[in-house]
C-alpha cells in the first residue's frame, strides 16, 4: 500500500508543481517543467537499475544499494532470495561431497556412465580394477575399455540382470564379478566386486569334500573287498586268511591315520587362543625327530643333523608335530639311498628349521599349492608312499600360529628344502627346558 | 578426436567405428585367453568352443571393414580421421589373423590331448608366453582407445622379449627331442602352439604400429625400432 501511496504522492506532487509552473509562466512551461519532473524521476531509477546490475554480479548485503522506496524492498527480497539459493548450493554441494567420499571410500568398484555409455566418473577401485586412467579415460565409450562381449550385451539391456564374472584388465587373473544398475535419466551405474578369493575359497571347499570321500572311499573299497572274500571263501586256508586281514588292517590303520590328521587340522583351525608359551630345547627336539625319522627310513636314507643349541617359545607338542611331519615327508618322497640333512639354528637373526633332500624336486608350478589339502604332485605315487595328503597342510597351520612361515624351494631334479622360519621374538632367553617328548 | 566437425553425426560414427573395433579386440582377447587355459587345462569342450567361435571374429572383420568403406565414400574424411579408418581397417585385419592363431592353438591343443597325456617339463614357459602375448593385445588396445603413441612403442618394443623367449623354448624342446624321440610328435605340436603365439605378439605390433600412425601420421611399419621411438615420442602433428 505504502508503495502506491508514495507513487501517487510523487505524481501528486509532479502535477501540482506543472500546475504551479502553468500558472506563472503560461502552459509551455508548465509541460516543460513536469517533462523535467518525469525524467529526473526516470533518470533515478536509471541509476538503481544500474547498481542493482553491479551488485547482482557479485551479491553481498554491505554493498546492498540503500533505496527507501519500492527499490528498497526489492534489494532486500532480491537479496534474501540469492542468500537463501546460496545457502542451498552450499548443502548440496556438501551432500554431493560426502557421498562422493563415501562412495570413492567403498572397497567395491564403481562406474558412473552417462547415457551414451561414457565414463563420467569412477573410483579409484575401479581405476585398480580395470586399468582405467583417470587423466585420460572419462568421456571414452565404456566397452572400448572393458572389452567383454558379455558386458556389453548387460549394458545393452539384453543379456540378464544377474551380474557378470569376467577377468580383469590388469594383473593377473583377477576374478570381476560385475553388475550394471540403471541410473538416472538412461545413465547407468557399473558396479564391480572382486571375487578372486570367494571363488578360490570355493573351489578348494569343493575339492576338499571330494578329496576326503575320495580318500576315505579308497580304502574302504579294500577292505570292503576284502571281507567279501574272506566270508565267500570259507575254504581259504588260515595263511591266506591272516595275508588278508594283514591287509585289512593296514587300510584301517591308514584310514585312522587320516581321520586322526583330519581332526588335527581341524582342532588347529577352531583354536583361536593363545598357543601355550613352553621353554622348548629346539636341539633336543631336532635330534628326536632325526631319530623318529632314521627309524621311519629303516636304512634307506642317510640323515644328518646340524643342530646348534637354540631355545624357542611355543606349544612343544604342535612344533614337535610340525617338524616331524617336514622330516617324514623328506623320507617318504626322497628316492632310496637319498640324502637329507636336518638343520636347526639362528640364520639371519631368527630361528629356522630346515629339512633339505637331494631328492626328485618339485615343479616351479606346484610350490604355491603344495600346502593345500590333499595337493598331490603326482597323484599315483603318493599314495603308495602312505601319507595322507594333509601333512604340509597341518604344518602350515601350526606354523601360522606360531607367527611362523613355511618356504620351500625347489627345483626338477634339484632336491627340495623346506625351512620353517619363526620370528626372532620365539626364542626363548630363559634356561629351562622342557624336552620330554 | 580433436578437430572440430561440422557435423556431431560424423563423430559419433567415428566414435561408433571404434567401439566396434574394441568390441571385436574383447573377444578376440577372450579367445587367446581360453585358448591357452584350455591347452593347460585340456578341457575339451573348451577347446570345441574356442574353434566354433573363430567365425563371430571373421564377421566382425568383414562388416567393420565395410563400415570403413562406407564412411570413407559418404563422408570423405581427411586428416586424422582419414587415418583412422584406414588404421582401423588395417586393425581388424590384424585382430582376424589373432583370432585364427586363437584357433590354431585350440586345433594343437586337440591333437595333443587326443594323442596322449603329454609329459613336457617346460611348458610354464609356453604360458608365460602366453601371458606376455595376451597383455600385449590387451595393452595395445587401450593404447589405441587413449591415442597413446608411446605406449604403443613399448608394445614394439616388447615384442622383442616374445621372440626371445619363443627362440628359448624352441631351444628346451629340441634338447627334449633328442633326448627321447617319442616325445616328437607332442614336442612339434607344441612348437606350433608356441609360435602361434609369437605370431600374435607380431600382429599386435602391426595394431602397436597402426596406433603410431593414427596419432603421429608417420608410417612406422618396416623400420628400426630406435626410429620407431623416435617418431613415436616426438612431440605434437
Amino acid at each position: 500500500m505504502g508503495a502506491w501511496l508514495g507513487l501517487l504522492l510523487k505524481l501528486a506532487v509532479i502535477g501540482a508543481l506543472g500546475l504551479a509552473a502553468a500558472h506563472v509562466g503560461g502552459t509551455v512551461a508548465g509541460l516543460t517543467t513536469v517533462c523535467t519532473l518525469l525524467a529526473i524521476n526516470q533518470l533515478s531509477h536509471f541509476l538503481l537499475l544500474r547498481r542493482m546490475r553491479i551488485w547482482l554480479r557479485a551479491p553481498d548485503a554491505r554493498t546492498l544499494p540503500r533505496d527507501q522506496g519500492l527499490w528498497g524492498d526489492i534489494f532486500v527480497d532480491l537479496y534474501r532470495s540469492w542468500r537463501r539459493q546460496r545457502d542451498e548450493r552450499d548443502r548440496s554441494a556438501i551432500t554431493l561431497e560426502r557421498f562422493r567420499s563415501a562412495v570413492r571410500a567403498l572397497p567395491e568398484g564403481v562406474v558412473m556412465l552417462d547415457r551414451e555409455h561414457r565414463i563420467e566418473w569412477f573410483n579409484q577401485v575401479a581405476q585398480r580394477q580395470f586399468g582405467f586412467d583417470a587423466s585420460r579415460d572419462l568421456g571414452t565409450v565404456v566397452t572400448q575399455l572393458i572389452r567383454h562381449p558379455r558386458f556389453a550385451l548387460c549394458l545393452r539391456g539384453t543379456g540378464d540382470a544377474d551380474p557378470v564374472l569376467i577377468r580383469a584388465g590388469t594383473g593377473e587373473g583377477r576374478e570381476l564379478s560385475v553388475l550394471v544398475v540403471p541410473f538416472e535419466a538412461g545413465g547407468s551405474l557399473v558396479h564391480a566386486r572382486d571375487v578372486t578369493q570367494l571363488q578360490r575359497v570355493e573351489s578348494m571347499r569343493r575339492d576338499f569334500v571330494a578329496n576326503v570321500s575320495h580318500e576315505l572311499r579308497t580304502p574302504l573299497t579294500v577292505i570292503t573287498g576284502l571281507t567279501e572274500s574272506l566270508m565267500d571263501d570259507t575254504m581259504a586256508g588260515a595263511d591266506i586268511r591272516h595275508h588278508y586281514l594283514g591287509m585289512v588292517r593296514d587300510q584301517a590303520r591308514h584310514m585312522n591315520r587320516l581321520v586322526e590328521d583330519l581332526l588335527t587340522l581341524s582342532r588347529l583351525e577352531t583354536q583361536d587362543g593363545p598357543v601355550q608359551e613352553e621353554v622348548i630345547d629346539g636341539a633336543a627336539l631336532a635330534a628326536a625327530v632325526v631319530e623318529q625319522g632314521r627309524v621311519l627310513s629303516a636304512g634307506r636314507h642317510v640323515l644328518t643333523m646340524n643342530v646348534t643349541p637354540v631355545s624357542l617359545r611355543g606349544s612343544a607338542t604342535e612344533i614337535y608335530s610340525a617338524f616331524i611331519n617336514l622330516v617324514s615327508n623328506a623320507v617318504r618322497y626322497t628316492p632310496d639311498g637319498g640324502h637329507i640333512e636336518v638343520c636347526w639354528g639362528i640364520e639371519g637373526g631368527v630361528p629356522v628349521f630346515s629339512v633339505r633332500d637331494d631328492g626328485i624336486g618339485i615343479a616351479p608350478e606346484h610350490l604355491p599349492r603344495l600346502a593345500e589339502r590333499f595337493y598331490r604332485v603326482d597323484r599315483g605315487r603318493s599314495s603308495a608312499t602312505g601319507g595322507t595328503g594333509l601333512g604340509l597342510a597341518i604344518v602350515r597351520h601350526i606354523l601360522l600360529r606360531h607367527q611362523a612361515a613355511l618356504q620351500i624351494s625347489s627345483a626338477p631334479g634339484m632336491g627340495s628344502t623346506f625351512r620353517a622360519v619363526f620370528p626372532a621374538s620365539r626364542v626363548a632367553d630363559e634356561e629351562v627346558v622342557v624336552a620330554d617328548i | 578426436m580433436n578437430t572440430e566437425h561440422f557435423s556431431k553425426q560424423f563423430d559419433t560414427e567415428l566414435d561408433e567405428l571404434r567401439s566396434r573395433v574394441m568390441e571385436m579386440g574383447g573377444l578376440v582377447e577372450i579367445q587367446i585367453r581360453r585358448a591357452i587355459d584350455a591347452f593347460f587345462s585340456g578341457d575339451l569342450d573348451r577347446i570345441e568352443e574356442v574353434i566354433d567361435d573363430d567365425h563371430r571374429i571373421n564377421g566382425l572383420e568383414v562388416s567393420i571393414d565395410d563400415d570403413c568403406a562406407h564412411i570413407i565414400a559418404r563422408r570423405q574424411p581427411a586428416a586424422s580421421d582419414l587415418r583412422l579408418v584406414m588404421a582401423v581397417s588395417r586393425i581388424v585385419t590384424d585382430l582376424e589373423r589373432i583370432g585364427d592363431e586363437a584357433a590354431k592353438i585350440a586345433r594343437m591343443a586337440r591333437e595333443v590331448y587326443r594323442r596322449d597325456r603329454l609329459v613336457m617339463p617346460r611348458l610354464t614357459d609356453v604360458r608365460k608366453v602366453g601371458e606376455i602375448a595376451a597383455a600385449m593385445l590387451r595393452d595395445v588396445l587401450n593404447a589405441f582407445v587413449r591415442l597413446d603413441a608411446v605406449e604403443a612403442a613399448r608394445i614394439v618394443r616388447e615384442d622383442l622379449t616374445l621372440d626371445d623367449n619363443f627362440r628359448s623354448i624352441l631351444r628346451q624342446l629340441i634338447t627334449y627331442m633328442m633326448e627321447d624321440p617319442r616325445t616328437i610328435s607332442t614336442a612339434l605340436d607344441i612348437v606350433f602352439i608356441a609360435k602361434s603365439i609369437e605370431r600374435i605378439g607380431d600382429h599386435a605390433t602391426n595394431v602397436a604400429e597402426s596406433v603410431i600412425y593414427v596419432v603421429k601420421g608417420k608410417d612406422v611399419r618396416h623400420i628400426a625400432i630406435d626410429q620407431l621411438e623416435r617418431e613415436a615420442l616426438a612431440g605434437g602433428h
